[in-house]
């Protein structure tokens, strides 16, 4: 417990909960005293209780569970494609000449912009959003893990190589370690970017899934609590992905890169 | 040369006899150059005609100016760089790559910096078909000849110059190979770390039996350390003269022999 205090004291984590909680606190008085109109920005526990009233608990774990599905196949698979396009595009020339133009094209279009064509190649279902959501991972990942390998310090390829590694053993037992910490950084924005248009695309073709309640909800002229529910409930997730995959990034590589 | 009687009484065991230089070349560099490109055509020579035979068990320190190729030398002998004529060999036979029987140990930075020390000097063992557990075992051991246990499980972020320098050697020393190439080790380290790993670095070569190529810019690091200095001269890059080291080790900095010889050296690099 004594521990538990004074990490909480030491972490900026513990200064940033109080200002969060400060906010809640301003935000809440304000409605109540009717400083805002609580019909278009009612207080946080009020909002609770509006979409409480029209909503399940059900219905949200249900969204919510489609919304993560989404995102963690999506950017799964985003993520994954971009790492080993982008560690082959650093380790190997000729590939990662054809490669990077390719990608540089590409890469400045943000992923909203497909939606469009994702819709009319993908339909409406689970595809055009898995599609998206792969966009958003995949570019941020392929491009640090590309600058990742083109920046290892040479000294530690040859470290490997006057102990007898080439080739492949090299890549994996060198190169790709060494690149690791771009690669982590790549990661935790392509997973910030995966999450933002997956509400995005949610919003604009959907029929379940976070960005879908909240957009339906203004549809069908239901309440603005539900909407500022869904809103808070993307954020706090987002929230905690994001501090998971920076915990998991500073166990593997906190200790030996000094992040 | 009465130093050399000397050196014999006083040499360990195994090399005990003649001096090792006249002796059967077991690294054997010949007409070696080495040029590269140059922008706007032509090219420029890094190296050019270099000869040079090193005996088993030998320490040989190459000495010059910044730019006079002694690196790209080592490299050469290294297998980490081709050379653009002539030949290198190592008892016999050239070289045509890295990990042919050389360790190689670089100025700084060139430890794995994901793995931990032990892991550092257990990672060639990994292509040796050893068990974890003897594999652990010899990275501890070589840890152990470095005065490093202690810190076997820190990262080398989290370890000094001279630390990871010594993990260094002891990663080098891990595949037991013949010859020790040494690319400036010390050159980062203040003096006394300096210093200390110097008489470390030769209790080691003389405990293990390596044949030594040394790098360094300090003609006292060459004097304490070498059986031969060879001394290399810029633009292109070859050899210029080569000074026998006769004195015993340990040798005293401030003895006469150490400092008439440190003049010479001097006034040929200088002149």
């Amino acid at each position: 417990m004594n521990a538990l205090a004074r990490r909480l004291r030491d972490s900026d984590l513990a200064v940033g909960a109080v200002g969060a909680f400060g906010l809640v606190a301003i935000w809440e008085i304000a409605a109540r005293t009717g400083l805002v109109d609580p019909q278009l920005f009612p207080s946080p526990l009020l909002a609770i209780e509006m979409a409480a009233a029209r909503l399940t608990a059900e219905t949200v774990g249900e969204n919510l569970a489609w919304s993560l599905f989404r995102v963690f196949s999506g950017f799964g698979l985003g993520a994954s494609a971009g790492a080993v396009i982008g560690i082959a595009a650093g380790w190997y020339r000729t590939f990662g000449m054809i490669a990077r133009p390719l990608i540089e094209l590409l890469r400045p279009i943000p992923p909203l912009a497909w939606i469009p064509l994702a819709i009319i190649w993908f339909g409406l279902g689970e595809p055009s959003k898995f599609f998206i959501i792969f966009l958003g991972a995949f570019f941020p990942v392929v491009t640090s893990a590309y600058h990742g390998m083109r920046s290892i310090d040479p000294m530690l390829l040859r470290a490997g190589q006057t102990m007898g590694l080439g080739g492949v053993p090299l890549l994996f037992r060198v190169a790709v370690p060494a690149a690791a910490p771009d690669l982590a950084t790549g990661v935790r924005i392509g997973w910030g970017l995966s999450f933002g248009v997956l509400v995005a695309a949610e919003l604009v073709a959907a029929d379940r899934g976070l960005g879908y309640m909240i957009i339906n909800e203004r549809n069908t002229g239901g309440s603005v609590g539900v909407i500022i529910v869904g809103i808070l409930l993307i954020g706090l997730l987002n929230l905690v992905t994001d501090a998971a995959i920076g915990a998991a990034t500073k166990r593997w590589i906190g200790r030996w890169h000094g992040t | 040369m009465a130093p050399r009687a000397h050196l014999a009484l006083r040499r360990p065991e195994w090399s005990r006899g003649e001096h090792p230089v006249v002796n059967v070349p077991f690294i054997e560099i010949s007409s070696v150059r080495k040029s590269f490109p140059a922008r706007g055509g032509g090219a420029v020579s890094v190296l050019s005609g270099i000869d040079l035979a090193i005996a088993e068990n030998e320490f040989v320190s190459l000495v010059g100016r910044s730019g006079c190729g002694k690196t790209t030398l080592l490299n050469i002998i290294a297998g980490l760089e081709a050379a653009s004529g002539g030949s290198v060999a190592i008892a016999g036979r050239p070289v045509t790559g890295p990990g042919q029987g050389q360790g190689v140990v670089f100025q700084q930075h060139a430890l794995f910096p994901w793995l931990a020390a032990v892991d550092n000097v257990g990672f060639g063992f990994r292509n040796a078909g050893l068990s974890k557990r003897q594999r652990r075992a010899r990275s501890m051991e070589l840890l152990r000849l470095v005065g490093l246990q202690a810190a076997a499980t820190k990262y080398p972020r989290e370890l000094s110059g001279g630390m990871q320098q010594r993990v260094s050697i002891a990663r080098a020393l891990a595949l037991d190979p013949q010859i020790l190439l040494m690319d400036e080790p010390f050159g980062a380290l203040d003096e006394l770390t300096r210093i200390e790993l110097q008489q470390e670095l030769l209790r080691i070569w003389q405990a293990r039996r390596k044949t030594v190529v040394f790098v360094t810019h300090s003609i006292n690091e060459a004097l304490i350390l070498s059986d031969r200095i060879v001394l290399l001269a810029a633009n292109p890059g070859r050899i210029k003269r080569i000074f026998e080291v006769g004195m015993e080790r340990p040798r005293s900095r401030t003895a006469p022999s150490f400092n008439a010889l440190y003049e010479d050296i001097w006034n040929e690099l200088s002149s």
